[in-house]
């Protein structure tokens, strides 16, 4: 599923767009650690996390990311907004906690999945 | 051997992550493939997190060959105590600040070493770590591009420069009082044919009239229909050629508007990639493949029209008349198939003026009313002129597409009536085409492409991985040397290109004549 759209179903707030909208969500990479991130990103997967940094942002575009979901609500600083979007990673922002936002990215993940569409 | 260093600050999180960076920019530039990119940079970036969370400063030292890729990360701190501790899984010494960042997680080191093929630690307490590790690497898939179809023909040439500048690919230089074509960046768009005043750059390919036969089948160029002004129609104009004793006379719409369809269905029922990029021009398709391999995925796995033709068509002989040279070098990198004689226009446009002249007042009843079926469909994006496409392809690949469903793009303005060897205008051509309309032939078919689209080795600098890294610094350390005037006068088209050339031995430094040693202006301008 693109990932403008899987941001509309979750019903995510977009704080920017970046440059890859279109990309091809496969799979949600969700931690609380860089480290764990680092190790399951690719520029098929949304990161789904609770920390509003710069690291993650850099690390995002280092491995391609197009996409990072915080959740709690989180409202991200503006340095890590301007990191986000000068590196062109959508940044979106979920009301939900870290285990419920997962719950429905993936439920849209496998909606595709099994429809194909 | 390349080689560079990158200073790493410790404590400076809002820079971190900008060695990692720049190493990652190095692999791509000599085209090392994406999982191995990927396995660097979690090995990287986690060594360069280490010093910024641990030290007072350090170094990343980057060290490119031929097969490997070696790193060694150095910095001035406090030192290990116990290194088969801090190898293990969660082990961690950072800060509870720099864990809230949700670094210091203890994982750092176990995923260097995980992520890459050699690894090494030595740490000195008081004094610093050293951290090395080794990733072994391996070259996109990437093929050669086939031989360029534009034709220089030298004494025509007035070294004026305009097709220098005019190349989307810098594939142009202008050098011996002549234009030369680096072929392995030619696309075979007509952007220089139609840029030169004096017709020193044309099509390779026999201009001479094709002679009929009861065994050949002619395909001939849409825009051919609608040369030969207001008052003849194109279907006055397809009658002249089937009554010139060919076993058939197809056209090059019937396999456009098959493809039109087929791609249609494709983007609404299978596509992956959007938008979906119809392969109608295969200049367009020869500039994905060279400046834009992200985004062949996007673009339809079929035969352009002309290719198609060729597929189809089961006649003993077959003459092609092409709008250009991309279309001929289409046709000829089919060396399987000898029935296939390829031609520019100027011949036959020249054998069927006087019949087409002739019929000009001839009032036809049969003529067909407009269609309209050659249309782009109403959700497609049209795109034409080399300079649109490339914003256009740009836009595409920084994501800013997303409304886009269907690309049609043309290198040439108005599409094929745009090519320079048409004397119409290419917008009263294709108007006169629209309003005209044409009878569609049933069973023409689109063909799904057997090989998948690669992208062109043309932009490497080596297709030996080692050598392209030592010609990478030594390019960059010259072009900071030049002008940056890009004027041309040197006979490449900017000051990079001019680096790249002297680098690759196809001129001298000399040649630019804005430098102190330089021998003079080599060239004049018109």
């Amino acid at each position: 599923m693109e990932l403008h759209t899987l941001a509309e179903k979750t019903g995510a707030k977009v704080i920017t767009r970046g440059k890859s909208v279109t990309a091809e969500i496969h799979r949600v990479c969700a931690g609380n650690k860089i480290s764990e991130l680092l190790r399951q990103a690719s520029d098929t997967t949304l990161l789904v996390t609770n920390l509003a940094s710069l690291a993650v942002v850099r690390a995002a575009a280092l491995m391609d990311v197009p996409g990072i979901c915080l959740v709690d609500g989180i409202d991200p600083e503006p340095e890590v907004v301007k990191a986000a979007t000068s590196q062109g990673t959508m940044l979106i922002v979920s009301c939900a906690g870290m285990s419920e936002t997962c719950g429905h990215l993936n439920e849209w993940l496998a909606h595709v999945d099994k429809d194909g569409s | 051997m390349n080689t560079a260093v990158h200073p790493i600050t410790g404590g400076d999180f809002e820079r971190a992550g900008s060695a990692s960076k720049c190493l990652k920019e190095m692999l791509k530039k000599i085209g090392v493939e994406p999982e191995t990119v990927r396995r660097t940079m979690i090995a990287a970036y986690e060594a360069e997190m280490n010093v910024v969370i641990h030290a007072h400063n350090g170094t990343m030292d980057i060290a490119l060959d031929s097969d490997r890729l070696d790193v060694a990360v150095t910095d001035q701190g406090p030192g290990i105590p116990d290194i088969e501790r801090a190898m293990q899984e969660g082990f961690s010494t950072a800060p509870p600040a720099v864990r809230q960042l949700g670094l210091g997680a203890g994982m750092g080191l176990p995923n260097i070493r995980r992520h890459s093929d050699r690894f090494a630690i030595d740490s000195t307490v008081g004094e610093g770590t050293q951290l090395r590790f080794t990733i072994f690497l391996a070259s996109h898939e990437a093929h050669s591009a086939t031989r360029s179809s534009v034709l220089v023909a030298s004494p025509f040439c007035r070294q004026c420069l305009r097709c220098l500048h005019s190349c989307p690919t810098g594939a142009l230089r202008v050098r011996d009082g002549k234009p030369q074509i680096l072929e392995h960046l030619c696309i075979d768009c007509t952007a220089c044919i139609s840029a030169c005043p004096s017709g020193a750059l044309t099509m390779d390919c026999t201009a001479r009239p094709p002679q009929p036969s009861s065994d050949t089948v002619l395909v001939a160029p849409t825009s051919l229909l609608t040369q030969f002004g207001a008052e003849v129609h194109p279907q006055q104009v397809l009658e002249v050629l089937r009554d010139m004793g060919f076993a058939d006379v197809r056209f090059l719409y019937e396999w456009e508007q098959a493809l039109r369809d087929a791609v249609a269905e494709y983007a609404r029922e299978e596509a992956e990639s959007r938008p979906v990029i119809s392969p109608l021009c295969p200049a367009v398709v020869n500039l994905i493949e060279s400046r834009f391999p992200s985004l062949l995925p996007n673009v339809a796995p079929f035969l352009s029209p002309i290719e198609a033709a060729q597929q189809a068509l089961t006649a003993t002989r077959v003459v092609v008349v092409v709008d250009c040279p991309a279309q001929q070098a289409a046709l000829v990198s089919n060396a399987s198939d000898a029935r296939t004689t390829v031609m520019s226009p100027a011949g036959l446009c020249n054998e069927i003026a006087p019949l087409v002249m002739a019929r000009k007042d001839a009032k036809d009843a049969t003529l067909p009313c407009p269609d309209h079926a050659n249309d782009a469909p109403h959700e497609a994006l049209h795109v034409s002129g080399i300079s649109h496409v490339l914003r256009v392809l740009e836009s595409m690949e920084n994501g800013l597409l997303p409304d886009v469903p269907l690309l049609e793009m043309f290198a040439c303005d108005q599409g094929c009536p745009g090519s320079p060897v048409w004397k119409e205008d290419p917008f009263i051509a294709r108007r006169r085409w629209r309003v005209a309309g044409h009878e569609r032939r049933p069973g023409v078919e689109a063909f799904r492409r057997d090989t998948p689209l690669l992208a062109r080795a043309g932009l490497r600098l080596d297709a030996d991985m080692s050598k392209a890294i030592a010609k990478l610094g030594e390019i960059a350390v010259l072009t900071k040397g030049l002008p940056g005037r890009d004027c041309g006068m040197c006979g490449a088209p900017t000051c990079a290109a001019m680096a790249e050339d002297v680098v690759l031995g196809r001129t001298d430094i000399e040649a630019c004549p804005y430098l102190p040693d330089s021998k003079g202006t080599p060239y004049e301008a018109e």
